[in-house]
């Protein structure tokens, strides 16, 4: 059966949607939990796993609007992972930040210059964040 | 004990201290702390990127301590559990339009050097060195960063600051030191 995980955003954890069946994964909201590692094993070990598939297509859309150095590990690993599998070339990751969030921006820039096989959308909106 | 309330109140308002917290540091409360300064930085109504600025220092300090504060203080008063939450301060000031951030913690004397050589580089660096920094910095695998954690965190301070990061150490119980950073974030981007 397709994997589907769906997390509430607290405080210190993002929205989390995972739908295997439709290719589709999203985070949105903040991450700044000081242990961070331990909120991401489960999606990270589904994404390896799927990865490995041969899926026909997968999107991911990053929309978070804040989170710490740990977080930014994270993401790296799990973008360097999708970066590396061998269907990368099916895969999209759409990086949605606003016109005025810096930290956000800088990142997914620094990120960008380091991915070679995926699809990176960088997606500056006009929203107040 | 009864604390001369007017005293401090007119201490906080001659030092233009805007929020303190003081004591046990965990990750739901920090949830909780931030939630607070989001409000009052809402109240400033500052641009974007000052608030971003701030809150980020805050994160990332309160994480620093959180991992890395010798001091503990039990969890409940009667808890039998016996967890422990390490402990800090945390001070937010505003003098014109500069905002300052000022934290203490007890750390152990064993990591005083590296903490201090890290900082004394990271305040060699201009802005898009320590960009550069980070992201070689980000790429390593956790065990390999140059000092024990507050890797990225200290780099992540220092990008947002429109300061050096000022320090101190100044000796506490035996083995044992207490640190203090002092940081300004500039409120005119």
């Amino acid at each position: 059966m397709a994997y589907k995980l769906e997390l509430e955003k607290t405080d210190l954890t993002p929205y989390v949607l995972i739908d295997e069946e439709k290719g589709y994964m999203v985070f949105e909201g903040e991450s700044y939990h000081e242990n961070v590692i331990s909120f991401f094993k489960e999606i990270n070990e589904w994404l390896n796993a799927f990865l490995k598939t041969d899926f026909d297509s997968f999107t991911f859309d990053c929309e978070l609007k804040y989170f710490n150095s740990s977080t930014v590990k994270v993401l790296l690993n799990i973008l360097r992972d999708m970066d590396n599998s061998k269907n990368n070339k099916k895969i999209t990751v759409n990086w949605i930040t606003g016109k005025r969030n810096r930290i956000i921006t800088e990142c997914g820039e620094d990120f960008n210059e380091d991915l070679e096989n995926i699809t990176f959308n960088l997606i500056i909106k006009e929203t107040k964040y | 004990m009864i604390i001369d309330m007017i005293d401090w109140h007119r201490m906080l308002h001659d030092k233009r201290i805007t929020l303190i917290y003081s004591g046990p540091l965990w990750s739901e409360g920090i949830g909780g702390i931030a939630g607070t300064l989001k409000k009052r930085l809402e109240f400033d109504a500052l641009p974007m990127e000052t608030s971003q600025e701030v809150f980020s220092v805050f994160v990332e300090q309160m994480n620093n301590m959180l991992m890395y504060s010798a001091e503990k203080e039990q969890f409940g008063a009667t808890d039998k559990r016996q967890e422990e939450s390490p402990k800090g301060t945390f001070i937010l000031g505003k003098e014109g339009k500069t905002y300052f951030v000022q934290t203490g913690n007890v750390m152990k004397n064993a990591s005083v050097e590296s903490v201090k050589n890290k900082i004394d580089y990271l305040n060699t660096l201009n802005k898009e060195e320590l960009r550069k920094y980070y992201k070689k910095q980000m790429k390593l695998p956790s065990g390999n960063l140059e000092s024990k954690g507050a890797g990225l965190g200290f780099i992540e301070i220092a990008r947002r600051i429109s300061s050096k990061i000022k320090y101190s150490f100044v000796p506490y119980d035996e083995g044992l030191t207490f640190f203090s950073l002092y940081v300004t974030i500039s409120g005119e981007n």
